[in-house]
């Protein structure tokens, strides 16, 4: 039996802008309220478009920003209320890997002395030579040569960087890591080489992930269970065979038939979404995606739905399932779903 | 059936290098690319892959660079566009050429009016007077299904969303009929929602004006889902093309292979992806026989000796592997 090993619940993460009108401020809600939990060894995909706030949900996780309200426990301990102090104990349990494999390397430190600064950090390795073994062990755990720890970022491609990043990040021997779009700068190869590297070192190093991104294809080949978001909220939650083969959310429909299949033959319907996603700053109300809805209803613009259960492991935020009948339509086609 | 359209647009062995402090880049180093009218021509490759540089390179847009098309030619319509004046060049750019761009925030004038920025497009094409312009600016603009236009004419680029830019540069484009476009990601830095309104928009401008167009890319569902025939890109070469039927049904070069196998796909589900091992080559510092051979799993020494030359496999399509000797034609057959 698993165990969990991140709860939050109602996280919120609001950034005030001022408007100008009388000295008002307003507040870009970027995360509005989240609730979710991942269990040790499990993989959560995290996806959205632009703008949902995928990324600010992993930041405020790992408090690199401080969440508004909510709360966060992680392996049983509730953190969001941590100073800085406290937190860099925490750390330990729980790391990240970006985006942009240019930007989060310092281009002046070597590789060595990039994955040696968190052991450093955190105390876990003292003498050079500890240092030296722990450097060359974590390289080779991500695929790279032992000389190229006296190298510079800018000596390598974005692939090496992203493997580069990886290894700082397993430095301390994590629990969680929260990947935030680790391989949406990187090439196809590229990529495919890094997702097989993380899901390697999952089972290696008994790894939990946060899998941050935007590419539908990428999330559901690394996830088990997956969130989809929509301006700062989850729509949908569920396993991934459940929620990929039977998305309910209309938004989460749109979404996977706009992704492009890589088969000329394949024939689909492709649901086409009106307009842009409202602003974070003065979200619709009700229901946030009601505005670009095909399927909305006079409620929807009024109320905000509650989280519906249509599945064993799968709940979505849509007032379609309301009923009573939806909910029993919806456990019986779960039953059709296909687990590899 | 294909076969009985006409070449548009024809790029014969042709060489982009860019002169360097460091050396002799060779980007584009011998490319073969037809491209047939009305239909649609993907070009794919990763980053480095010389695709862009061949999109510039037919456009003519490598002044300001160190970049020249050294050798070969480029015919549009049977006549070479290679070595003409600069300003028969600007006359065929944006009239009878003409092309969008990945970011559509830094290929709009920021300090310039929509609705200028489209007119200029047309009364530098057309013997139009502004009125009749901003006519056809307008309507261009509604064909592409933006909303409040005749707003919108008035107001700056930063005022709007990603796609919306997007859906003016296409409007941009397309303004003066062009023969043919040449779409470099364009919709690589959308939402997927978003590159699902804009791939749609395309296709539809597509029936409807009978433009030619050159589409590049990474993204080989976009390619799927877009193109009529594929060419595949590596090291500043076409190592395949094809139909894409046959590209995606039957890929013989073993870096096709490799790509395809490379992306997850949606609702398949397997343990680990096929990859490609290493990273493209520094183009300072390329093998010299087959250019893929350092990376390839089929690789012999005769790869690592001699650049191969295209196979014929039926079809149109064409393979540059040593392993399709022997299997000439016979797929074509079927």
């Amino acid at each position: 039996m698993s165990k969990t090993l991140l709860k939050v619940e109602g996280v919120k993460q609001y950034y005030p802008v001022s408007t100008g009108l009388m000295g008002k401020t307003a507040y870009v809600k970027a995360v509005d309220g989240v609730d979710f939990e991942v269990e040790e060894g499990e993989v959560f995909g995290i996806v959205g478009e632009s703008g949902c706030g995928k990324s600010t949900l992993g930041k405020s996780i790992c408090k690199l920003i401080e969440p508004t309200a909510g709360k966060i426990w992680l392996d049983g301990e509730e953190i969001a209320g941590y100073s800085n102090r406290q937190m860099q104990a925490v750390r330990k349990k729980i790391q990240m890997v970006f985006q942009d494999p240019y930007a989060s390397l310092n281009p002046r430190m070597s590789v060595r002395d990039i994955i040696a600064e968190p052991l450093i950090i955190h105390g876990l390795a003292s003498t050079k030579e500890d240092i030296d073994k722990r450097v060359i062990e974590l390289l080779r755990a991500v695929g790279l040569d032992d000389y190229h720890a006296n190298r510079y970022p800018h000596e390598f491609s974005g692939g090496q960087r992203q493997r580069i990043g990886i290894a700082r990040a397993l430095a301390v021997n994590p629990k969680l890591i929260i990947a935030d779009e680790p391989v949406s700068a990187l090439d196809v190869s590229i990529q495919s080489q890094v997702l097989n590297l993380m899901n390697q070192l999952k089972k290696e190093f008994n790894l939990t992930y946060i899998f941050v991104a935007h590419d539908l294809s990428v999330v559901e080949h690394i996830s088990d269970r997956v969130g989809v978001m929509y301006l700062g909220n989850f729509v949908e939650v569920g396993d991934k065979y459940s929620l990929y083969q039977r998305p309910m959310h209309p938004y989460t429909q749109a979404l996977l038939s706009a992704v492009p299949v890589p088969d000329p033959t394949a024939k689909r319907e492709r649901i086409i979404l009106e307009g842009n996603i409202p602003s974070a700053l003065n979200p619709p109300t009700g229901c946030k995606f009601h505005t670009r809805c095909p399927k909305c209803m006079e409620i929807c613009k009024q109320t905000a739905p509650e989280k519906y259960q249509v599945g064993e492991n799968h709940f979505v935020y849509c007032h379609l399932y309301d009923s009573d009948e939806a909910k029993m339509k919806a456990s019986a086609a779960e039953e059709t779903i296909v687990r590899e | 059936m294909e076969d009985t359209k006409k070449n548009i647009l024809e790029i014969k062995n042709m060489h982009t290098y860019f002169y360097t402090d460091s050396g002799v880049v060779k980007s584009v180093d011998g490319v073969d690319i037809e491209l047939k009218q009305g239909s649609t021509l993907g070009i794919v490759g990763e980053s480095g892959s010389g695709k862009s540089v061949t999109a510039l390179s037919v456009m003519g847009l490598l002044m300001g660079t160190t970049g020249k098309v050294t050798e070969g030619e480029i015919l549009l319509d049977g006549k070479d566009i290679v070595h003409v004046s600069e300003e028969q060049r600007r006359k065929l750019r944006g009239g009878k050429v003409s092309m969008i761009f990945q970011e559509p925030m830094t290929s709009l004038n920021p300090v310039m009016r929509i609705g200028d920025q489209l007119m200029e497009a047309i009364l530098l094409h057309q013997k139009v007077s502004k009125k009749e312009a901003e006519e056809k600016a307008i309507t261009m603009l509604k064909e592409t299904g933006l909303p409040r236009v005749e707003r919108l004419m008035k107001e700056y680029p930063f005022q709007l969303s990603g796609g919306q830019r997007q859906r003016v540069m296409i409007a941009m484009a397309l303004v003066c009929k062009p023969e043919i476009l040449i779409a470099d990601e364009p919709t690589t830095a959308l939402d997927v929602t978003i590159q699902a309104q804009i791939l749609d928009l395309m296709n539809r401008l597509k029936k409807e004006t009978g433009t030619s167009i050159l589409f590049i890319t990474h993204d080989l569902g976009v390619v799927a889902e877009t193109c009529d025939e594929v060419v595949v890109m590596y090291c500043g070469r076409v190592v395949e093309k094809g139909s894409v039927y046959d590209i995606f049904a039957r890929p013989s070069h073993p870096y096709t292979e490799g790509l395809l196998g490379s992306i997850p796909k949606l609702g398949v589900h397997v343990e680990e992806l096929d990859s490609i091992p290493g990273n493209v080559p520094n183009p300072k510092y390329m093998p010299k026989g087959c250019k893929f051979a350092p990376r390839c799993k089929y690789a012999t020494d005769q790869c690592q000796e001699t650049e191969p030359e295209f196979y014929d496999l039926g079809n149109g399509h064409l393979s540059k592997c040593f392993r399709c000797a022997g299997s000439e034609n016979k797929k074509g057959v079927e």
